[in-house]
């Protein structure tokens, strides 16, 4: 150990270990739930009559898993990674790191055993029962005290931008749970929510897209910010950018909820707010996408050799591409085509899985040999999982944007007598072809993810007695 | 690869231990970017001058153009009720047959009825009423009728409802009826569309159904069923009881489901949509509407 360098050693690379350990099995998990999901609107007998495996019990499983199991594990490792690695100093308490892992997961297992058994709040997003949501909140304290006093003692003046975003979707995360999940407990697994009726939907939709905005955007934002430059070896594009578009970014997300509930009961004054803040924000996003793009542009013929590169640079097109396509569907008439059709399933993947999960891959890629100190085991391998992941995702979207507009052209399709053509039945049958080529985009998908878990533990394997030395 | 905007960096380094450190160039807010920023501002303040957009301590501004969803529903649906009124006053005046005979008028309730028949009946009759077997719901687009296809009836079904009782009679399942005898009247009741393979057990089977058994006092003499059939040459009870002689199974014609119909007994039921004591989910208009459009689909009598 005596051979590295002084600061190396300082670090708390465990716990980072750790959470990328078991971010790789979550995306698995969280994938091949969503296989069977998809599976199941395709062929609905494949529920086999067990409550347990429902489509409405295992949905929620499958976005918690992706999100919070899989995100969530990321986002914690990179995090952990981040700040020590740009503030040169150890995390600010083992034990606190330790607690937010071992937290977290028993998060994930209560998750798993109560969502099957339909124990649920029933929101979306926020399912889990008030002494779940209570144990998130300590967890994320925890998490929060680790970062900020971390970040306080950084041995460096400038806090890095990465650190910025991370640090919003901590704060903002905090917020949005806590308040979002206000309720009165009247047993061990039901509670009331303080809101009632549109407020308390207004409520849910403002965390729930701020779930999107702050979990799966800025934090992401925060990854990118880091592993970008890293692995490209290049500088940050511009740092004015950086700063415009993420106080653009974090004051423009937080009013945009309303746009999940136009031609509701939501006042239209609120419904508006919604869309224009929507629209407004598109180009803070963006501001995301260039940077990094930028960063990238004086590195292309790196893109040849380097598949981590092609997943940075396909998974800022897809940011791109769904950041565009989000302001677009929150204008009421575009909503009122694209609302509760499968076009919100395929923009959700594509930002999800074309956005988050393909700059997860590519920070995975990243750290896992440096945190192990050894070589990739195979760069062929990292390139497999590339087309798989990119021809995945696009089979999917495709699919959902014809299914969905296809969809909403239906329920809107009046005959010459102002009476409905299709019944809602009708729409579904027409669907069904699109749902199998749905499953097929997912399946090739979660091959991709299995690719990546083979070579990553091969990766590791080669560390042999699992020493921790870091790779200079 | 020269950059063309690089210049410096803003002289800021982190993680330089390992690999390439972090820097930061400090390119200028590309135009493009800052100017469409700009607009997405300007649209939005321009949508809220047109709209109904911000709180205000008693209400909310209403926008120049005083739009609200709700008027525009209102107008989107009065525009449909002036379309539809001329011919919805005359489907209320107008009976059944009068209706039929008026090609546009009929046109008209078929597409209504159509719609009505897709929420509510289709699930179980089927998208365009080909019925659905494992549930034994009858296929509404044949001309093989339980209680009658005319429009009359139709209406009368789809307003108070039908109920069918095919009673059990395996022993084991409350009938009076051993294996055997059930075994025979299964081959009985094949053999009449010409599917028994065991002359001898139909013979006994047609036995059993016009006597212990009493097939025929639904079913018919000929087990032609209850609507054509007759029982001792006078008119049957209209119990819904179907007709034997015919291809047309409710529930399956293979040897296992017709034993099944006849050992366990079945029940049918459809509910009345226009029966004051019912749930009465369909209004009048909407129950003619639906009659004219289930005599379109191809049995009508």
């Amino acid at each position: 150990m005596g051979q590295q360098p002084i600061q190396q050693h300082l670090y708390d690379y465990e716990i980072v270990k750790k959470f990328s350990a078991v971010a790789v099995i979550y995306s698995i998990v969280g994938f091949l739930v969503g296989v069977i999901l998809a599976l199941q609107l395709a062929f609905p007998d494949l529920n086999m009559n067990i409550p347990y495996i429902t489509f409405g019990r295992l949905r929620p499983l499958h976005t918690s898993a992706v999100i919070f199991a899989f995100g969530g594990s990321v986002l914690f490792a990179t995090s952990y990674y981040v700040v020590q690695r740009t503030c040169k100093v150890r995390l600010f308490s083992d034990f606190l790191s330790s607690f937010t892992f071992w937290g977290w997961n028993l998060v994930v297992v209560l998750v798993v055993i109560t969502y099957p058994l339909g124990i649920t709040q029933g929101k979306e997003y926020a399912e889990p029962i008030w002494p779940i949501d209570l144990l998130i909140t300590v967890v994320w304290v925890a998490y929060f005290i680790n970062f900020v006093g971390t970040l306080l003692r950084r041995k460096v003046e400038h806090i890095y931008v990465a650190n910025w975003f991370y640090l919003a979707f901590i704060l903002a995360v905090a917020m949005l749970h806590i308040v979002n999940n206000l309720a009165i407990p009247v047993s061990l697994t039901d509670s009331y929510p303080i809101f009632a009726g549109v407020q308390d939907a207004m409520v849910q939709w403002w965390y729930g897209h701020n779930a999107v905005g702050f979990f799966l955007t800025a934090a992401f934002l925060g990854l990118m910010y880091y592993f970008v430059p890293k692995q490209a070896e290049r500088p940050v594009y511009s740092y004015r950018l950086s700063v415009v578009h993420f106080w653009a970014l974090s004051f423009l997300y937080i009013w945009a909820g309303p746009h999940h509930l136009h031609y509701t009961a939501l006042p239209d004054w609120a419904s508006t707010l919604g869309a224009t803040f929507s629209i407004m924000l598109l180009l803070p996003s963006w501001g995301g996408m260039i940077n990094g793009i930028m960063t990238l542009s004086g590195a292309w013929h790196k893109l040849r050799t380097d598949p981590i590169l092609r997943f940075c640079f396909v998974s800022l097109s897809f940011y791109g591409m769904s950041t565009f396509e989000g302001p677009m569907m929150s204008i009421k008439t575009v909503n009122a085509l694209s609302h509760y059709t499968d076009w919100t399933i395929g923009h959700v993947h594509s930002g999800t899985l074309g956005w988050v999960a393909m700059i997860s891959f590519a920070a995975l890629y990243h750290m896992v040999p440096r945190l192990w100190g050894v070589t990739i085991y195979s760069t062929r391998l990292i390139n497999f999982h590339f087309w798989l992941s990119t021809v995945g995702v696009v089979i999917y979207i495709v699919a959902m944007w014809i299914s969905g507009i296809m969809q909403g052209l239906m329920w809107r399709q009046y005959d010459a007598f102002g009476n409905l053509s299709y019944s809602f039945a009708e729409s579904v049958a027409a669907m069904h072809p699109y749902y199998i080529i749905r499953s097929i985009g997912g399946v090739v998908f979660l091959v991709g993810a299995l690719v990546m878990a083979y070579n990553l533990v091969m990766t590791v394997r080669q560390s042999g007695n699992g020493s921790q030395r870091v790779a200079a | 690869m020269a950059d063309l905007k690089d210049g410096k960096t803003t002289g800021h380094q982190w993680d330089e231990e390992e690999g390439f450190p972090l820097q930061e160039y400090n390119n200028p807010l590309p135009r493009w970017w800052l100017y469409s920023f700009y607009a997405t501002v300007v649209w939005a303040v321009i949508y809220w001058v047109l709209y109904p957009a911000w709180p205000l301590a008693d209400g909310f501004t209403k926008g120049v153009w005083e739009w609200s969803m709700y008027k525009e529903l209102k107008q989107d649906l009065d525009a449909v009720a002036v379309k539809q009124k001329p011919f919805n006053d005359r489907l209320e005046k107008l009976s059944l047959k009068e209706i039929a005979s008026d090609n546009a008028l009929l046109q008209f309730a078929v597409s209504g009825g159509k719609a009505v028949f897709g929420d509510y009946c289709a699930p179980c009759h089927g998208g365009g009423g080909v019925g659905v077997k494992a549930g034994g719901f009858p296929t509404l687009a044949d001309d093989d009728w339980l209680f009658g296809g005319d429009l009359e009836t139709i209406r009368e079904t789809i307003t108070n409802g039908r109920s069918g009782q095919m009673p059990a009679h395996l022993k084991s399942a409350g009938g009076a009826f051993s294996d055997a005898q059930v075994d025979d009247l299964t081959q009985y009741v094949l053999s009449l569309s010409g599917k028994s393979k065991d002359a001898a057990a139909a013979a006994r089977g047609d036995t059993l159904f016009r006597g212990e058994a009493a097939c025929n006092s639904c079913h018919g003499d000929k087990g032609d069923g209850s609507l054509k059939g007759t029982l001792a040459g006078g008119a049957l009870p209209p119990v819904g009881a179907p007709n034997l002689t015919d291809a047309i199974w409710l529930y399956g014609g293979d040897v296992q489901t017709v034993r099944e119909s006849i050992a366990k007994g079945r029940t049918g039921h459809m509910p009345a949509w226009g029966n004051e004591s019912a749930s009465r989910k369909l209004s009048p208009l909407q129950i003619k509407q639906l009659t004219l459009y289930v005599h379109s689909l191809g049995g009508g009598k």
